[in-house]
């Protein structure tokens, strides 16, 4: 099943969804391991690794905020309340522009702070922003924040999605899963 | 009775003066001196914001010159504040022990029109190497143009040390390039 339905969503959407949720969490302990390691060679290699998988997110996330306008997305369960579903919508629209935003936000450091890179040692990424060291800092601020909003939107998505599977018993969580 | 051969080196030395090698110094405003590594496979450019360029030349007779550069090897700039800091530490240039970087060359010879090579001794971070450095010279009334680059291991001179003398990260090769205005200083 290609196309989304009524019912469950589509292969595509379901692998976008799931590739996006492993290199988030893969991003989130890179980046940690990048800022934290002492400097060395290996601390620049967890950078070049983290800047890499950052725009293969943005690219993933452009897909995928493509192919979702050009597709139904199942409704949300009948049963719901005006102001879950108001939640719903709101969590997932901050969702998708966070992790639109914080790649762009990251690119903007490493072309201000001047540390430009391939894309997985093998694609150069061009700088968006002139160096400046101000913006390099006000960006990295950013960004961080930016993380400390997406983990807790994060964890209120897959709070959100355990608690329609075991506490209110709807196909929330099973129409998101392979084989539906 | 005055012997041959000592009549022959008086005149010598007599021709060598009539045709003096002039004093060249740098214009410092029009002068440049760059170099770039390549970092995490990209290429990484930096400048030394402040060197001194000495020539003592006659484009004429080259094998009579000498050349001497000095660097203030903390003016480094590779216009970045985190790479900045890095490079001043004990693994790189090492600023607090070894201030200044020099290039001394009496030898001097053509290799084509306008075109010059300058063997001598290249020092940094306390390491002499012997360099071989190509450059052009464009002289105009009493200014000139010495223009020129050439590539040092950085590893021969100790520039990374430890995990960084390993070169996937931080490539070995230095490129060094200069474009520097002299004028005649007599």
């Amino acid at each position: 099943m290609l196309r989304n339905t009524d019912l469950s969503w589509g292969t595509p959407a379901k692998l976008l969804h799931w590739a996006v949720a492993a290199l988030v969490f893969l991003q989130i302990a890179l980046g940690w391991a990048a800022v934290t390691w002492r400097l060395s060679p290996m601390k620049l290699d967890l950078f070049v690794l983290h800047k890499s998988v950052g725009m293969l997110l943005l690219v993933l996330m452009v897909v995928r905020v493509a192919w979702r306008a050009v597709n139904i997305a199942p409704p949300l369960p009948a049963d719901m309340r005006p102001l879950e579903r108001r939640a719903a919508h709101a969590s997932h629209l901050l969702l998708y522009l966070l992790l639109l935003v914080m790649p762009v936000t990251g690119w903007i450091v490493t072309s201000a702070a001047n540390i430009p890179y391939r894309i997985f040692w093998l694609i150069p990424l061009p700088a968006i922003v002139e160096v400046d060291k101000t913006m390099a800092d006000a960006a990295a601020r950013t960004h961080f924040g930016l993380f400390a909003a997406l983990s807790l939107l994060l964890a209120l998505h897959i709070g959100a999605a355990l608690r329609h599977h075991f506490v209110k018993h709807n196909n929330v969580l099973v129409r998101m899963l392979p084989g539906t | 009775m005055i012997h041959p051969s000592l009549l022959a080196s008086a005149l010598l030395v007599a021709a060598s003066l009539s045709a003096q090698a002039a004093e060249w110094k740098m214009e410092a405003t029009a002068s440049r001196l760059e170099f770039a590594t390549t970092f995490e496979k990209t290429v990484a450019p930096g400048v030394f914001r402040e060197f001194d360029t000495r020539l003592h030349f006659d484009a004429d007779k080259p094998a009579e010159g000498r050349l001497d550069v000095t660097i203030v090897v903390k003016s480094a700039d590779m216009n970045s504040a985190d790479v900045n800091k890095a490079i001043a530490g004990a693994d790189w240039f090492d600023f607090a022990r070894f201030p200044q970087a020099e290039f001394h060359a009496t030898d001097i010879s053509r290799t084509g029109a306008g075109r010059y090579l300058a063997r001598g001794i290249l020092r940094v971070k306390g390491v002499q190497q012997p360099v071989e450095v190509p450059f052009s010279w464009a002289e105009t009334g009493d200014a000139a143009r010495l223009e020129g680059e050439f590539i040092v291991k950085r590893g021969a001179f100790g520039i990374g040390t430890g995990e960084w003398a390993a070169t996937s990260v931080i490539g070995a090769d230095v490129k060094v390039k200069f474009n520097v205005r002299m004028r005649k200083s007599d």
